[in-house]
């Protein structure tokens, strides 16, 4: 590296730390330059880069070049690339390398402030919202769900309760821009008579740190909420619909070997269980008009970590929620699916124009299934789909699933609805009155 | 968190997922076997999309493949297409297309002669079968039919011009043009997937009906480069060819085309739902053949994996698929160290004359096989009674100049899939008699 004045991004050497970085007998230099990963990347093209140049210009050594280009705040590190190269080339580890390379102060400031903000507070929010702050905002919300009905007198959601089966994480959106989003999620875990908890420390699910190229941040991180999950001894930390926050935990605890003592699962994969256990009867009834809807399946989640089984359980719950008749898929989808491009902290990189054309490829695929409504269980995913949808004049909306199953079961309340067309502003009403044993 | 490994149990597991690896997949499901395919992103998407069976014998091109089988087994009886009978190469290509057609991908049927087809380089290629999509320029080829061919500025590897240049002297009715692609006019490199799937959307179809129709001039077909859809090509291929009013025909392009792609998407969306066990993307780091079962062992993203099967079906392909390897000191086959039949030293690999016609001696190594294509060693004994292999890793075929490479895979696979099922049958015994 050249010694670099504050304000000028240091020159990497890529060729030298890919040398160093990959498993013995993996090299870039098995790069055939097939062009496969620029021709599955939405990302190709954006500021004259793509994955297969961005190799051959560090076999090249043009480092100068790659340690400047912009381009890494539009690739999503979604890893699409990578799992079509025949020969596993990971351009997004370069990226990374790339990021974490470009001084604070040139990093878009959007990632670098939301770090900041995660690594100042024991909430380990994004958005700064303080422990403190994130209980009484439950104990506020949770009230307003008593007030839908006596069916909901139940709703009282716990914080730092010891021995809880699970430890519930909420992405800071809803705490701090949507409250009325928690309420579903509490329905749905009273409904099935979940034994959880929140936690008032390192409950946010968010982690931008992860895409600063920051490491040193990124594990500080995933180390407190290891240590809020570890201090209340819970069994299983459950991401709730948020991509990313899975991987950059499962990854994290790994990659930085942390002593994490409990299972991480997501929460789709519970409504799976729960359905297939009759415990959330849901059903397509509300449907009668033919809705049609499709499902984004987040990298993170998918190609990142879980694999198929997360792309199966998306399905299968997608399917009973709306009627397999009126599911369809994007293609490609499962773990050839396209990033919607507001991964990687698009959405917070300030390069909206950038984001928007990246964004094309999922709004084709989107137009081109003919859906009334996509389900995105990831929060990056739905900004960045209904974003796209409005920029280019798309007739669909974005929705989370537990909206759905909230509606299904007839427990929506009408101030959540505010992702849901006017086509579904009644059915599924609750009962003010209906006391349903829920 | 648990580092235990996810354990599946089938009766027969396909390294693979090439062309080779998906038919043996197919073939196994359509038998009822339980089946697991572990591959990586295979040499699939580079494929053109045209299933040879057999183009060209001794630098001759093939008029009849059916009855060049018979001169192969003549002249080349070590070849892996010699070993199989052509009735039985004629079924596994019938039902593989069939199969093909059922997952939207429709495709010819495999006839008595071998299609002209025009290629990206403006030749015409020997081959059985080709995508629908595909079809009407073997007829406008061989008609001399009134046709434009159209590329798009920013595309590389494929040349409407070069087209023209070469097949004109020969088509006098072939013109051809340039045209920028709707909503991809920044001036950027162009890739056939993005367009693909761009022309899935109604919108981008009509848009680009109209920038042709003002152009068309009369001409009765129009060739584009294989862009025509990924996923169900044959809806958007009617769609476009109703709106243009013209006869339509797509044109392989240079790899990665979107023929190859059309393949792998919809083999791994259908075969899973069919039953298979697929673990896509990744790469089996150790094989163990015992006497109870085998084991494979890799991990995915998710971490490890184990797989035990009754029956071990390799199509790890060659060089570029990693079925092979090609070391200083000779060739090897890397899961197993199975014996590769190759030339005795690296200086026999290659005659002097790189371009000869008729290849090199390196051309033809691979795994020497039974005719129950089972492994052998160099004695003539069995590897083990487990293990069976298919596709281009068998010795004995130069499937690049002999434009055999989709017959290989498919007869192979589905004669493999046969000697395997014959071994799991009743008892799960090692019921093959031993070859003579």
């Amino acid at each position: 590296m050249t010694p670099a004045s504050p304000a000028t991004i240091p020159t990497l050497d890529f060729k030298a730390e890919a040398d160093r970085l990959l498993p013995p007998g993996a090299s870039y230099d098995a790069c055939l330059a097939c062009g496969l990963c620029s021709s599955g990347c939405p990302a190709s093209g954006i500021d004259g880069m793509d994955p297969r140049r961005f190799i051959r210009m560090a076999m090249l050594g043009l480092n100068r070049e790659l340690s400047t280009t912009p381009w890494i705040w539009s690739c999503t590190l979604c890893q699409r690339c990578s799992s079509v190269c025949p020969m596993s080339i990971d351009v997004s580890v370069l990226v990374s390398l790339a990021r974490g390379n470009w001084p604070p102060e040139r990093r878009p400031s959007g990632i670098v402030r939301s770090c900041q903000a995660q690594l100042r507070s024991a909430s380990t929010s994004a958005m700064g919202v303080r422990p403190e702050e994130f209980v009484d905002i439950v104990a506020e919300s949770a009230a307003e769900v008593r007030r839908q009905g006596p069916r909901f007198r139940r709703i009282q959601p716990p914080v730092d309760r010891q021995g809880a089966y699970f430890f519930v994480n909420q992405n800071s959106r809803e705490p701090a821009a949507e409250p009325e989003e928690l309420g579903p999620l509490w329905k749905i875990l009273d409904y099935v008579g979940a034994d959880w908890t929140y936690s008032s420390t390192g409950w946010a699910a968010e982690n931008f740190c992860l895409f600063g190229g920051d490491d040193d941040a990124w594990r500080a991180v995933v180390e407190q909420r290891v240590a809020a999950v570890n201090a209340l001894g819970c069994r299983v930390w459950l991401n709730t619909e948020c991509g990313h926050s899975f991987y950059s935990m499962w990854r994290g605890i790994r990659r930085f070997g942390l002593d994490a003592r409990f299972e991480l699962d997501n929460l789709i994969s519970w409504y799976a269980r729960w359905i297939r256990e009759g415990r959330l009867p849901v059903n397509a009834d509300w449907n009668r008009a033919g809705l049609r809807f499709t499902v984004q399946d987040p990298c993170q989640l998918v190609r990142k970590s879980v694999g198929d089984p997360a792309a199966d359980d998306l399905r299968f719950v997608a399917r009973a929620l709306v009627g397999a008749e009126n599911f369809v898929d994007m293609q490609p989808c499962r773990g050839a699916n396209y990033c919607c491009g507001g991964g990687g902290g698009a959405l917070q990189a300030g390069r909206s124009g950038a984001r928007r054309s990246y964004g094309r490829r999922k709004f084709d695929q989107i137009a081109a299934s003919g859906a009334d409504y996509v389900l995105t269980p990831c929060h990056n995913c739905h900004s960045q789909i209904e974003d796209i949808g409005r920029h280019y004049g798309g007739d669909y909306r974005v929705v989370h699933f537990w909206t759905l199953i909230c509606l299904s079961l007839g427990i929506l309340g009408e101030d959540e609805r505010r992702y849901l067309g006017p086509e579904l502003a009644g059915p599924g009403l609750p009962d003010r009155g209906d006391d349903g044993d829920g | 968190m648990s580092g235990e490994p996810r354990r599946h149990r089938v009766q027969l597991a396909v390294i693979g997922s090439g062309l080779a690896g998906c038919a043996a997949a197919l073939f196994a499901l359509e038998r009822g076997l339980t089946t697991a395919q572990v591959g990586h992103s295979g040499a699939l998407a580079y494929t053109s999309g045209h299933l040879d069976l057999l183009g060209v014998l001794d630098g001759r091109v093939v008029d009849d493949p059916w009855s060049a089988l018979g001169e192969l087994q003549r002249r080349q009886p070590g070849h892996p297409l010699a070993r199989i009978a052509p009735e039985t190469v004629r079924h596994a290509f019938h039902r593989f297309t069939a199969a093909l057609s059922s997952l939207g991908i429709g495709y010819t049927t495999p006839g008595d002669r071998n299609l002209r087809a025009p290629t990206p380089a403006g030749t015409v290629k020997p081959t059985l079968s080709l995508p629908c999509t595909m079809a009407a320029g073997v007829t406008a080829a061989r008609e001399r039919s009134a046709t434009l061919v159209v590329d798009f500025a920013g595309l590389e590897g494929f040349s409407a011009r070069q087209l023209v240049a070469n097949l004109g002297p020969r088509w006098p009715g072939l013109r051809c043009t340039r045209l920028d692609f709707p909503g991809m006019e920044d001036g950027g490199v162009l890739y056939p997937e993005a367009m693909a799937r761009a022309l899935e959307v109604p919108a981008t179809r009509e848009r680009l009906a109209g920038r042709i129709r003002a152009v068309l001039e009369g001409a009765s077909c129009v060739g584009l480069p294989a862009i025509l859809g990924i996923h169900r090509p044959d809806r958007v291929h009617r769609a476009l060819q109703r709106a243009l009013g013209a006869t339509l025909f797509e044109v392989p392009t240079m790899p990665p085309g979107v023929a190859g792609i059309r393949l792998q998407e919809a083999f791994e969306q259908a075969l899973p739902a069919r039953g298979l066990t697929l673990v896509s993307r990744q790469k089996v780091t150790r094989l163990q053949l015992g006497k109870e079962e085998a084991t494979l062992q890799l991990h995915d993203s998710y971490g490890p994996l184990e797989i035990h099967a009754g029956a071990v079906l390799l199509a790890t392909g060659r060089f570029l698929s990693g079925g092979l390897v090609a070391d200083r000191d000779g060739i090897r086959e890397p899961l197993l160290d199975l014996p590769v039949q190759q030339p005795p030293g690296r200086d026999a690999w290659h005659r002097d004359d790189y371009l000869a016609p008729e290849g090199h001696p390196v051309n033809g190594a691979g795994i020497r096989c039974d005719r129950w294509l089972r492994p052998l060693n160099p004695d003539g004994r069995v590897v083990h009674p487990r293990l069976f292999a298919a596709g281009i890793l068998l010795a004995g075929q130069d499937w690049v100049r002999q434009r055999c490479g989709a017959g290989v895979a498919i007869a192979t696979a589905f004669a493999a899939v046969q000697a395997a099922a014959r071994h799991l049958g009743p008892g799960d015994g090692d019921s093959t008699p031993n070859p003579g």
